[in-house]
């Protein structure tokens, strides 16, 4: 392709961990481009309020603390374009990744920073309902329900922190967790366990999304200790179950995963393919916190400028002498 | 040109402030239309969409043909708005 840039550094996605290494690469005049095909900050950019993040006493909101990472991002440089990212490749000088529209992006480098997606149910009555009954998305849809009846589907820190939420707008919410107890953490249990309009039902399966229309009327669920059926009256059913990595677009690319589909790394945040690199909620063994993610972003940026120093077609000139030891293994042109 | 552009959206959703932005970097108006300070129009939204969501975007054409986009879906909304 003609006219087509050899970017130093493409990242795909633009959640916590992205964009905190897009600061990090624009500052030491690395050229980024982000591309995202969501929203810009990823999942927790829909996240009500993020009360473990350091620096924010008070909490911040998932949308308020996206925007200040743009915004930090784009300060020094970087470029942020919608881009839904279906295929990359290892080409022999530089990377390519290839979007849905048909456009090839060319990079010395890449960083897979695409998060996680939240995963279905599977429940009969889901796909139907999805969009109409059926949510993933307490902070975009939880206010169509107010004063309504709502179960939540999850045990585990996003159910406990989404119901809360929903709790502050609806009548009332069945929580039904398949296990018999929280995955949560303490604090929000207490917080649960203090919110009259919520009722947690532990050991209990939601088998059946029932509704009539356009609008669900009730959910079937079993217990499986006692494998009775039991059914909840509700307006909605939000669903918190849990993650999956976005890395179907990896399908062929040789990138390895671990057996859950998550992309493995060394220790310095780089992939089996030298001049790929993964940080983030994404990445095998990643803690699934914004702090976390942040603190690869950057650490994925800091190997990447070491790579970069290597590369021939992209060295400008001397670079100062580096003394933090990341990526071990050596760039070569062949 | 779409003639009218209308976001049907909520308070906390952060998809809608994409789709704003996608507008925005279009150089394209819109009028928003809030159903956290809206809600007897929620009925009036299903309707026409569908669905119970948001965003929600009803893109009406120079010939008053509407099409409408439901979530943040560049895919469908470009064309929509082209």
């Amino acid at each position: 392709m003609e006219n087509n840039p050899v970017h130093d550094l493409v990242v795909i996605g633009a959640g916590p961990a992205a964009l905190s290494a897009a600061v990090y690469t624009t500052r030491e005049d690395i050229e980024t481009l982000v591309l995202e095909k969501g929203v810009i900050g990823g999942l927790a950019a829909i996240t009500d309020s993020v009360e473990n993040y350091p620096g924010f006493p008070d909490g911040i909101s998932g949308l308020e603390l996206a925007d200040r990472l743009r915004a930090q991002a784009e300060r020094f440089g970087t470029k942020l374009e919608y881009g839904d990212v279906t295929k990359i490749e290892n080409g022999s000088d530089v990377k390519k990744a290839y979007t849905a529209d048909n456009k090839e992006y060319l990079a010395h480098t890449l960083l897979i920073a695409t998060g996680n997606n939240y995963k279905r149910l599977e429940a009969e009555g889901e796909k139907e309902y999805y969009g109409k009954g059926v949510h993933y998305c307490a902070t975009c849809d939880g206010p169509l329900y107010k004063g309504k009846r709502l179960v939540a589907v999850g045990g585990g820190n996003s159910a406990a922190q989404e119901s809360l939420f929903l709790a502050k707008l609806v009548d009332h919410i069945d929580i039904l967790i398949r296990k018999d107890q929280w995955r949560a953490s303490d604090i929000l249990v207490e917080r649960i366990a203090k919110t009259p309009n919520i009722t947690v039902h532990f050991n209990t399966e939601i088998s059946q999304i029932v509704g009539e229309g356009n609008f669900v009327k009730r959910v079937v669920a079993k217990n499986n200790q006692t494998n009775q059926n039991v059914e909840f009256a509700t307006d909605g059913v939000f669903v918190f179950i849990g993650l999956i990595p976005n890395t179907q677009f990896l399908a062929g690319s040789g990138i390895e995963l671990d057996e859950r589909g998550f992309v493995k790394t060394n220790e310095h945040l780089g992939t089996n393919i030298l001049g790929i690199f993964c940080a983030g909620d994404v990445r095998s063994g990643a803690t699934e916190q914004i702090a976390s993610a942040v603190g690869e972003g950057a650490t994925a940026a800091l190997t990447i400028r070491e790579y970069l120093d290597q590369v021939p077609a992209r060295k400008h000139g001397d670079h100062p002498h580096r003394s933090m030891q990341t990526d071990s293994r050596t760039y070569s042109a062949a | 040109m779409p003639k009218s552009i209308t976001i049907f959206t909520t308070n906390t959703c952060a998809y809608c402030v994409m789709v704003e932005r996608f507008l925005d970097m279009k150089g394209l108006k819109y009028e928003i239309v809030n159903l956290d300070e809206q809600p007897e129009l929620q009925q009036e939204v299903l309707e026409m969409s569908g669905a119970l969501t948001v965003p929600i975007t009803v893109v009406t054409k120079q010939d008053d043909s509407k099409e409408v986009v439901i979530g943040y879906n560049i895919p469908r909304l470009a064309p929509a708005v082209a």
